[in-house]
């Protein structure tokens, strides 16, 4: 077995009775995915159905006012509202080459559970989706989309309700079902090879970057600047700019109220090393290696874990790890609605936040590229709460 | 010799099947977990898995997962487990000491070997360490006289079979299902080939667990010749239906748990 280490983290801690369904999904993504076949339609299906490229968009206001110049990625325009759908189209047809008859996962922000109904749709899949109820409440639109579009939801009220623990469930029933199902893990986390094959198939994010902005500007930008918690949009859009070590990378994840563990989603600021659904990352933890419920606004930075990949490489100082709280976040969704008439996801606003509230981190002559991960349509009724306090 | 071993050749001359109860210490509190304990051996267990609680126990099913939620919400803590393995001394029977892997990665893998040696338990059983990922620890698990319990599953292919059978030790822990614990067994001819399997192949005990929750149960698999049975859940769901007062609950336990062993016993002698 390739034991998929990205330093010390990483790993295929499960059950025996999944590594089966482990070894079986590493070995079809090496002997598939390169295929011509595969990819053609793979990416014919990202261009015509999903809408790639998506644009790189010179952000001019939002430009001025901080005094560089920044690109917004827009993934908010890739169908269904967000990255996940690159890697959820990439996973299910994988699972349809392997054979499989039905599709499982779980979702927080409604993003990615969209993404895989949608995708479970074209490839004649059933799609069933574990949510936590406290999610379930809070991104309402999202679950009315996806039941509209087939999906079976089925509520998690173990633990808090959140993502967490519909990642645990959605786990236990793989190990049931895993000869017929695939598990369309969301983000790059879980066991390997789960975090090497989302990070590339949401690698087409960078990639897209690269060409992008040689086009506009002849030249790399000087950093990235990405929301996260799992890290798939962030891994995505970072891939291509590993080596190239003028490129400043910037992870951003969910400050939550302030940085006590009751209140944060911060795991590279409170938590340590951990062995969590199935691998070795960051996450927040108490001394005695029991897991903590994360906590901010943003249903989907709300994980106490950080991926593998990404856990490593802000180890080693390739990736800053930052953070936003929820009340810059707010303030940030007005901004770039104001300047830019755009509406971001909550996730997505903890790197404008970001890129706002740290003009230390920048120069007059950057070119910063924000991965703008999504659209806001599902926040609205807690950005109104926010604002107005009705909805 | 170590006291599984010595278990095992005593069950043999008694002509028995081994009754292995696993419980979460901690649930819904310590005293109640000793009690509860000494209750099962009492009447008719063999050897305890004992089970350090965790917040995501993603190989339980439902009635675990609570159990380890009440464990924790009333402050179990690994440490208060260590000491609670050390009341269970004179009862003089082989100690399992089951927990998922964050628990001694936590606390040092190393470090959490010795606390376990001290305690007097015979060895661990960590469901979310395969054997590819328990190899780096196989070495110092051995030189501190401990049995690392491994397990294989129905989707376990032949070739890992045998480097896990190769790396066995104690004995060998077969997941009689696709699926968590307390899930609800079908006993199918699968099952009773992987039995088979591993008997061609090694004089390691067999213990078979999850969703055993009858006598039948315990009858069937071990006149195929499993050696015994694990069983957990069943023994958990008789006192959560009574939380604000477990003990009265233990007739109950104690009554499946003779059940149990009278089917470890009955499956033995048919395999005779
Ligand atoms: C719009 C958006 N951005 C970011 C994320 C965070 O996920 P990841 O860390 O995998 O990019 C989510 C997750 O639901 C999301 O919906």
């Amino acid at each position: 077995m390739e034991n998929g280490k990205f330093g010390k983290y990483g790993g295929m801690f499960v059950s025996e009775v999944l590594i089966h369904a482990l070894l079986e999904l590493d070995e079809a993504f090496k002997k598939i995915y390169p295929t011509d076949e595969f990819q053609k339609e793979f990416h014919e299906l990202l261009k015509d159905y999903g809408g790639r490229p998506t644009p790189l968009y010179y952000a001019k206001n939002f430009s001025k006012l901080v005094g560089f110049k920044v690109y917004l990625k827009r993934e908010d325009l890739l169908c269904g509202g967000s990255h996940k759908l690159n890697n959820a189209l990439g996973q299910a047809l994988l699972a349809k080459k392997m054979g499989k008859k039905r599709l499982i996962t779980e979702t927080a922000a409604g993003q990615h559970g969209l993404a895989t109904v949608m995708a479970g749709n074209i490839c004649g899949l059933k799609t069933e989706i574990f949510m936590g109820i406290k999610d379930i409440e809070r991104q309402a639109l999202n679950v009315k989309k996806m039941e509209l579009l087939g999906a079976k939801i089925k509520p998690i009220k173990t633990g808090a309700g959140v993502l967490k623990d519909a990642v645990s469930e959605t786990l236990r029933e793989w190990a049931a079902c895993s000869r017929t199902t695939h598990y369309l893990m969301g983000s790059t986390v879980g066991p390997h090879p789960f975090p090497t094959i989302v990070a590339t198939f949401q690698s087409v994010i960078g990639n897209e970057i690269k060409k992008q902005i040689f086009e506009k500007e002849g030249r790399l930008p000087n950093a990235i600047v990405c929301c996260g918690s799992g890290g798939s949009n962030a891994l995505g859009a970072f891939k291509p700019f590993i080596n190239e070590h003028g490129v400043r990378l910037y992870f951003v994840e969910g400050g939550g109220e302030n940085l006590n563990a009751e209140n944060s989603a911060a795991a590279f600021q409170i938590g340590s090393p951990c062995v969590l659904h199935g691998s070795i990352m960051q996450a927040i933890q108490d001394k005695w290696g029991q897991i903590k419920p994360s906590k901010t606004r943003a249903a989907g930075l709300n994980y106490p874990g950080r991926g593998p990949e990404i856990s490593y490489l802000c180890e080693i100082g390739r990736v800053k790890a930052c953070y936003a709280f929820d009340h810059e976040v707010f303030n940030a969704v007005k901004f770039i609605c104001k300047t830019e008439g755009l509406i971001p996801a909550l996730e997505t606003a903890h790197a404008v936040a970001f890129v706002l509230n740290h003009p230390e981190e920048f120069h007059s002559d950057d070119i910063v590229i924000i991965n703008f991960s999504g659209r806001g349509d599902k926040d609205i009724e807690t950005i109104l709460r926010f604002f107005y306090g009705f909805n | 010799m170590d006291l599984i071993n010595e278990k095992f050749l005593e069950l043999r001359d008694r002509k028995e099947g081994a009754h292995i109860a696993h419980i979460y210490y901690g649930d819904p509190n310590e005293e109640f977990s000793i009690k509860l304990v000494e209750i099962l051996v009492k009447n008719g267990v063999d050897m305890i898995e004992f089970g350090i609680p965790f917040s995501d126990p993603i190989a339980d099913g439902p009635i675990f997962q609570a159990s380890c939620e009440r464990a924790l919400n009333a402050g179990i803590t690994p440490i208060k487990c260590i000491n609670g393995i050390k009341k269970l001394k004179d009862l003089k029977i082989p100690i399992i000491v089951t927990t998922y892997f964050n628990i001694p990665y936590v606390i040092g893998f190393e470090k959490f070997l010795e606390m376990i040696k001290e305690t007097g338990a015979e060895g661990i059983l960590i469901p979310d360490l395969p054997l590819e990922e328990a190899e780096p620890y196989l070495k110092m698990i051995r030189e501190k006289d401990l049995h690392l319990i491994l397990q294989v599953a129905p989707t376990t292919s032949n070739e890992r079979l045998k480097r896990i059978l190769m790396n066995a030790s104690g004995f060998i822990y077969l997941i009689s299902l696709e699926g968590v614990t307390g899930s609800k067994l079908r006993i199918n001819p699968s099952i009773l080939k992987l039995i088979k399997d591993i008997k061609a192949q090694s004089t390691i005990p067999i213990i078979v667990g999850f969703g055993i929750s009858k006598k039948e149960h315990a009858e069937i698999i071990i006149a195929n010749g499993a050696d015994g049975i694990a069983i957990g859940s069943a023994y958990a769901r008789i006192y959560s239906k009574d939380l604000k007062n477990p003990y009265r609950k233990l007739f109950e336990i104690a009554k499946l748990a003779r059940e149990i062993k009278i089917g470890c016993i009955n499956g033995y002698r048919k395999r005779l």
